[in-house]
């Protein structure tokens, strides 16, 4: 049954779960591309949606340092997931961007290409921190005194349908960080997940008119209540922490603490912490020139300060040990960050805990290098 | 040109230094020292002399060199107004220059007998830890300037010639 | 949350990196592998409108190869040509190093932070630098020259491994007649070199600085720049009155791809050129 009323801004409600196939199909009507998590070669990735049937229904995570389980559990809901390796990152700040190619001409050179009009992107199922960590990232592209067109032109017209996280995974710690696990704001539509409905309130006038027409009804207050009787529930289930009310000085003060170096045994220097952080920005450049001299494309990639060439110069390499790198990542991330940005680089989505290999675990590392500091 | 005791001590006096110590250690050791005139090119002493004397440089520049067969002589030091050269012939077991001396310019020079210094300073104790504190201080900061020469600062790590 | 309906920042360029043409004018070879390039924007309005501070570098861009930090070391008052003195080491700069006059390359800049030009007038100023941290103090140099009333006693030493490593030599004795004090020391003489042997650092006992009035600039090698420092220091000049220039990587020059990172400061916007007392805590952390 039509439902010919607009949700007000701000107001909760509820829609029946295949009616989210109408807001899908309202999004591709009005030109995005909605994105969102699904199983793909028995994993769990970000890409396109066509319809509620391709996200993950039934599945959950299991996360741990170093491990990250997809399981099919039976159950019928559809964002029980945590988020994997991937992140909304690979979209705004794609981790290889073409930013113009050129012709030479005579001696010098024209553009013979620019970079292409980015997708209309709609993203289904962002978290509380990672909404956290796009705000980050916007703050680090989308500056007073620089601006990336790059992220720019895939950001402002980014359609944000957040989820509240009902249930943490292992590696989580969003609460520490004050980032989750339910979201508060800079969204367009903020969904969470009951048995039977799905729960939406309105963020932005453009979920209002996307969510024209579409049946709905109003959030009652068994509902608002049931809604966070879950969140509580998913906060007090963090049991991991990191406690972050002496940082950033407990690192910038003890740069040279002699732990640096017992974390640099086990560091492998193998960048997946950097690649899988959703706030990690850092990149590098490269030309591809072709054999002929005749034509070049000026590439942008993520680089990682975990990388041997990142820091290279003409005096030579500025980190040539691991452990100097693995401080530099900590030292930025929950040090250097803050007088950067404003705020910490870490939001607690613990990606970099599941996906090290060696299972260094950044809440850990935190804790050790505070009992050594005290000792 | 010849200097009496009295042109020794008015050119010691100049160097702050100089000015530090008590009246009867600065006449000892003028006493035992006499002024040179060096001209541009002119050796004051070669590798492996034996050591006599220990300089001050008052006026001109002096380097110390020291010869590398098949690459001729290699300038690792220059003793500026004031700078000291030659200390290792106070040193009592040293006996050959360790590296040659040559005026770069015209210039006048200080020399200080080293073997009157340092019965000298085994006679007088207070004179004796005077000089050997000033020779450690030159020795430290000669130590220095060696290891920044030594590490080759200007080098890149892809440098033909970083030695 | 979708940004139409809120404030957009506005672009600071449409392209990313953007190229901007200029052509070599002519190349002067300064020392073995190195040489300055004058180089003039293709667009003259452009070349006119540029202007820059002493100590800013521009990013310059050989299509194919890629991009380099490379400071500005001609005169800032000089619109007519842009002088940047490269040493030959790498990619990029191997690949300047095969240019001739005529040949195209990209200039993005000027960008950074600069000697503090300003704040030292009425003051003296002792410049201690070595090897290829003389030209991004060139313009300095210049600056004061053009205005040399206007700053007290003026030193420059500098220090590069052999005679033959030193930049501009020419240039000294126009320096010392516009009332600089060139010193000029090497590592190693050989038998035809009659100026100074020794290190930069050890020659500061010689000149009586002012603690209370001089403002000391350094750049070049670190370690060097380190032991200058600590002379400084031993002589009690405050730190607020000492002055680096440091290199990073950078592939930017926007504070934006994070290469060049010294703790809090991204070296391209916040720097090269940093108060000394801002950089103390992190300046001595070994491999930071
Ligand atoms: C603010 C600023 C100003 C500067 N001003 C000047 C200037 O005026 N003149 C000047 O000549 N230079 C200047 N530089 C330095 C210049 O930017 C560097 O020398 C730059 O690295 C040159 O780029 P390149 O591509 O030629 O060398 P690169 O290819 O970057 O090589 C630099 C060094 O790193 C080594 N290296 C690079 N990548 C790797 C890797 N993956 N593994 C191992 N080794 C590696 C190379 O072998 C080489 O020794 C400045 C730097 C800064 C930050
Ligand atoms: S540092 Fe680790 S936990 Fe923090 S935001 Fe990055 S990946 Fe997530
Ligand atoms: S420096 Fe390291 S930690 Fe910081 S943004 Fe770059 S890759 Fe991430
Ligand atoms: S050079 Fe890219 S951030 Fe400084």
């Amino acid at each position: 049954m039509p439902n010919e009323r607009i949700p007000d801004m701000g107001s909760t409600i509820t829609i029946e779960k295949p009616v989210f196939n109408l807001l899908l199909s309202r999004l591709k009507e009005e030109g995005y591309l909605p994105i969102g998590p699904r199983v793909k070669n028995e994993t769990l990735v970000y890409d396109e949606i066509e319809s509620i049937d391709d996200l993950p229904q039934g599945y959950s995570t299991k996360q741990k340092p170093g491990n990250f389980r997809l399981v099919h559990e039976k159950h019928s809901r559809f964002f029980d997931i945590i988020p994997g390796a991937q992140s909304w990152k690979q979209f705004l700040f794609p981790s290889h961007t073409e930013l113009f190619a050129m012709r030479k001409n005579g001696k010098s050179w024209e553009i013979s290409s620019q970079p292409m009009e980015p997708p209309k992107y709609a993203f289904i199922g962002v978290r509380a921190c990672e909404l956290a960590a796009i705000q980050i990232q916007d703050g680090i592209f989308m500056r007073e005194d620089f601006t990336d067109p790059h992220y720019r032109a895939r950001r402002i017209h980014a359609f944000v349908i957040s989820v509240n996280c009902t249930q943490p995974a292992g590696t989580c710690f969003c609460t520490s960080m004050g980032t989750g696990p339910r979201v508060k704001e800079e969204f367009d539509v903020n969904l969470t997940e009951l048995d039977d409905v799905f729960v939406l309130t309105i963020g932005s006038e453009v979920a209002r008119r996307l969510l024209a027409g579409i049946p709905f009804d109003d959030a009652s207050g068994y509902i608002l209540s049931n809604v966070e009787r879950k969140l509580e529930h998913a906060e007090h289930q963090m049991t991991r922490k990191l406690d972050s009310s002496d940082l950033p000085n407990l690192i910038i003060d003890h740069l040279d603490h002699p732990y640096w170096l017992e974390i640099g045994k086990r560091c492998l220097s193998c960048t997946n912490c950097t690649q899988v952080c959703p706030t990690c920005f850092c990149w590098d450049t490269q030309d591809e020139m072709s054999l002929d001299g005749k034509t070049t494309r000026r590439n942008r990639l993520w680089d990682s300060c975990f990388n041997p060439g990142y820091s290279h110069q003409a005096g030579g390499n500025t980190r040539p040990t691991i452990y100097s790198r693995y401080r530099q990542w900590l030292s930025h991330k929950l040090g250097t960050w803050k007088e950067q940005f404003g705020t910490l680089g870490c939001v607690g989505c613990g990606r970099c805990i599941t996906w090290c290999p060696a299972e260094i675990d950044i809440t850990e590392e935190i804790a050790a290098l505070r009992n050594e500091v005290n000792r | 040109m010849r200097y009496d005791k009295a042109d020794v001590s008015r050119e010691l006096e100049k160097i702050p230094w100089f000015k530090e110590i008590e009246r009867k250690h600065l006449q000892r050791i003028s006493d035992i020292s006499h002024l040179r005139h060096v001209r541009a090119g002119e050796i004051l002493f070669r590798e492996g002399d034996q050591e006599d004397y220990l300089y001050i440089v008052i006026e001109g520049r002096v380097a110390l060199d020291i010869f590398i067969p098949h690459r001729g002589k290699i300038r690792i030091f220059t003793a500026e107004p004031w700078d000291l050269f030659g200390w290792s012939s106070v040193i009592p077991n040293i006996y050959q220059r360790t590296a040659g001396a040559v005026a770069v310019v015209d210039g006048l020079v200080v020399g200080i007998d080293s073997a009157k210094l340092r019965e000298a300073c085994d006679a007088d104790h207070d004179l004796g830890y005077l000089v050997m504190r000033r020779l450690s201080n030159i020795v430290a900061s000669r130590l220095l300037v060696t290891r920044l020469q030594l590490i080759d600062m200007f080098a890149s790590p892809e440098d033909k010639n970083a030695k | 949350m979708t940004m139409l309906a809120t404030e957009i920042v506005r672009t600071h360029a449409d392209l990313l990196l953007e190229p901007h043409w200029a052509e070599i004018k002519s190349i002067i070879p300064e020392a073995a592998d190195i040489a300055t390039y004058w180089i003039r924007f293709v667009d003259s309005d452009e070349q006119e409108a540029f202007r820059f501070e002493p100590g800013q570098f521009n990013m310059l861009y050989l299509p194919g190869f890629g991009e380099s930090a490379i400071s500005i070391s001609s005169d800032p008052q000089d619109h007519e040509k842009i002088g940047h003195t490269v040493r030959f080491v790498g990619n990029v700069t191997r690949a300047v190093s095969r240019l001739k006059v005529g040949d195209i390359v990209s200039l993005r800049g000027p960008f950074g932070s600069h000697w503090p030009m300003k704040e030292m007038e009425g003051k003296d100023v002792f410049i201690a630098c070595g090897g290829i941290g003389l030209p991004p103090l060139r313009p300095a140099l210049y600056h004061i020259i053009q205005n040399r009333d206007k700053y007290g006693k003026v030193t420059l030493l500098y220090g590069a491994r052999t005679s033959g490593d030193l930049m501009f030599p020419k240039e000294y004795e126009d320096w010392r007649k516009a009332g600089i004090d060139v010193e000029v020391t090497v590592d190693r003489g050989d038998a035809n070199w009659n100026g100074r042997v020794g290190v930069v650092p050890m020659w500061f006992y010689q000149f009586r600085i002012d603690p209370h009035k001089t403002t000391i600039l350094t750049c070049g090698p670190e370690i060097m720049i380190r032991f200058v420092i600590f002379e400084a220091m031993a002589r009690r000049v405050p730190l607020d009155r000492i002055y680096v220039s440091l290199e990073r990587n950078m592939k930017c020059g926007q504070g934006s791809c994070g290469h060049c990172q010294l703790g809090p400061y991204f070296i391209c916007k916040e720097g090269p050129v940093f108060r000394f007392d801002e950089l103390q805590s992190f300046f001595n952390v070994e491999e930071f």
